[in-house]
C-alpha cells in the first residue's frame, strides 16, 4: 500500500483516498473495471474490442486454502501480543508475500511422503467422519 | 471512416463541458481528449490505435482520472473502460439514438459524486475476538495451536471455516450498519461485492455536493467506533460507476 497516495489528519480511523486514479492499482481497478454505461453493437454503432490485459477480477470464495490461512493466522495469535499494533500487520504482509506457495506446499508434501507409518497413526486417531467431511466439501467447490 | 484509428469513448456529459488542453487520454503516447457534441450531449473521446494494447495500468489511470475530474465539475455518465468506436459519425449516432434517456440520466447525477467505503478487517483484532465469544472455536483454537499442519489439518480447515463464516456474517452486518448510519445523507447506496477475503464493508454512496462534508464526518464517526477492528477507507469523489447500471444499452 501506498501511503503517498492517501491524505487524513493522523489520528483518524478513517483514511482518506482521492478519486482520479490516485490511488493503488488494486483501486482503480476496482473501482472502474467493469463498471459504466455498455453500448450495445445494435445501436449501429461499431464497437471494436479491444484486448484487456489479464487483469482478473478478483472473485473471492472461500475455499480450503483460505479456511488453512485463517488457522495459521490462529497460530500467530498466539505468539504475537495483542496490544501491539501494528507489528500483527506487518506479519500478515510477509506471510501474503510469501504466497505460501513453494516453501509451504513443498512442505506439505514431503511430510506426506515420509511414510505411511504417520499416516496410519494419524488415520487411527482421526475421526472418519470428521476427515472425509472437508475433502467432500472440497470437490464440490472445484 | 479512418481505418487503423478509432474513438475510445470515456464518458457522456452535458454539452457545455470542454475538456482541458492538458487532460491526457489512454494509450501511449496518451491521446488527446476532445468532445464530440450532439444536442444537450456531448462524449469525451479520444483517439487510440486499433492495434495498440489498451488495458495497461497507465491507461485504466488515465481513464479513471479523466472521469473523476470530470465528476467533480459536471455531471457524467461513465462508458465501460474499453469501447472503442470506429469515428465521429459513430458517436454522433450513438447520442442521437440515446439523446433523452442519457439527458435525463445525467440530469440526475448533477452535483452529485460517488464515495466508496472500504473496510478492511484487521485479522488478529478478529480473529481474537471470534475465539473469546465462540466457545467451539476457541477450543478448536487450542487444538490446532502450536501443531503442525499435516497433524491437525482437518481441524484446521473446520476452525478456518468458522472464522470465514463469521467474517461474512460481520460484513454483512457491517454494511447494514455502515448503510444504516448514512442512509439519510445519500441518495442512493450500492452494496459491493467483498474484493478481499477479509473484506469489513464495501459500499459505494451517490452524495449530494451540500451533504458531503456531514458525509465524510458520518463515515468517519463510523469508522471511529470500530478504529480498532477495521482499517476503513473512503475512496472519492469519484464518478457514479456503481450507478450507471440502469442506464446501460443492453437488450
Amino acid at each position: 500500500m501506498t501511503v503517498s497516495t492517501t491524505t487524513g489528519q493522523s489520528g483518524s480511523a478513517l483514511e482518506r483516498t482521492s478519486g482520479g486514479g490516485g490511488g493503488t492499482l488494486a483501486d482503480v481497478v476496482e473501482t472502474v473495471l467493469d463498471k459504466g454505461v455498455v453500448i450495445d453493437a445494435q445501436v449501429s454503432v461499431a464497437v471494436v474490442g479491444i484486448q484487456l490485459l489479464e487483469i482478473n477480477a478478483r472473485i473471492v470464495i472461500a475455499s480450503v486454502e483460505t479456511y488453512l490461512r485463517f488457522a495459521e493466522a490462529v497460530d500467530r495469535l498466539s505468539i504475537v501480543p495483542k496490544d501491539q499494533k501494528g507489528l500483527p500487520d506487518l506479519v500478515g504482509d510477509a506471510a501474503g508475500a510469501a504466497t505460501k506457495g513453494k516453501a509451504v506446499s513443498g512442505l506439505g508434501k514431503a511430510a506426506q511422503e515420509i511414510s505411511g507409518a504417520v499416516a496410519d497413526s494419524l488415520r487411527d486417531r482421526g475421526d472418519d467422519r470428521e476427515r472425509e467431511r472437508p475433502r467432500r466439501r472440497r470437490d464440490e467447490e472445484r | 471512416m479512418a481505418q487503423e484509428n478509432g474513438l475510445f469513448i470515456y464518458g457522456i456529459v452535458p454539452s457545455d463541458v470542454e475538456p482541458t488542453p492538458e487532460a491526457e487520454g489512454v494509450g501511449s503516447p496518451p491521446g488527446e481528449v476532445t468532445a464530440i457534441r450532439h444536442g444537450e450531449l456531448a462524449a469525451l473521446v479520444s483517439e487510440v490505435g486499433l492495434e495498440e494494447p489498451l488495458g495497461r495500468p497507465a491507461d485504466l489511470t488515465a481513464y479513471e482520472r479523466l472521469l473523476d475530474g470530470t465528476a467533480v465539475v459536471a455531471p457524467v455518465l461513465p462508458v465501460r473502460f474499453g469501447t472503442v468506436v470506429t469515428g465521429e459519425d459513430a458517436v454522433e449516432d450513438l447520442l442521437a439514438a440515446h439523446h433523452d434517456r442519457f439527458a435525463a440520466a445525467l440530469d440526475e447525477f448533477e452535483d452529485r459524486l460517488q464515495y466508496t467505503v472500504h473496510g478492511r478487517f484487521d485479522e488478529q483484532e478478529f480473529i481474537a475476538g471470534f475465539l473469546a465469544e465462540n466457545a467451539a472455536a476457541g477450543a478448536l483454537a487450542d487444538e490446532v495451536r502450536g501443531r503442525p499442519e499435516v497433524e491437525s489439518r482437518e481441524q484446521r480447515i473446520r476452525l478456518g471455516e468458522m472464522i470465514s463464516q463469521a467474517v461474512e456474517l460481520r460484513r454483512e452486518a457491517e454494511n447494514r450498519d455502515l448503510i444504516d448510519a448514512v442512509g439519510r445523507l445519500v441518495v442512493a447506496d450500492a452494496p459491493l461485492p467483498p474484493s478481499n477475503e477479509l473484506d469489513a464493508v464495501r459500499v459505494s454512496f451517490l452524495v449530494e455536493g451540500d451533504a458531503e462534508d456531514e458525509f465524510v464526518q458520518a463515515v468517519e464517526d463510523f469508522a471511529e467506533r470500530r478504529r480498532d477492528l477495521i482499517r476503513m477507507r473512503l475512496i472519492g469523489p469519484l464518478a457514479p460507476y456503481d450507478f450507471v447500471s440502469a442506464h446501460q444499452l443492453v437488450e
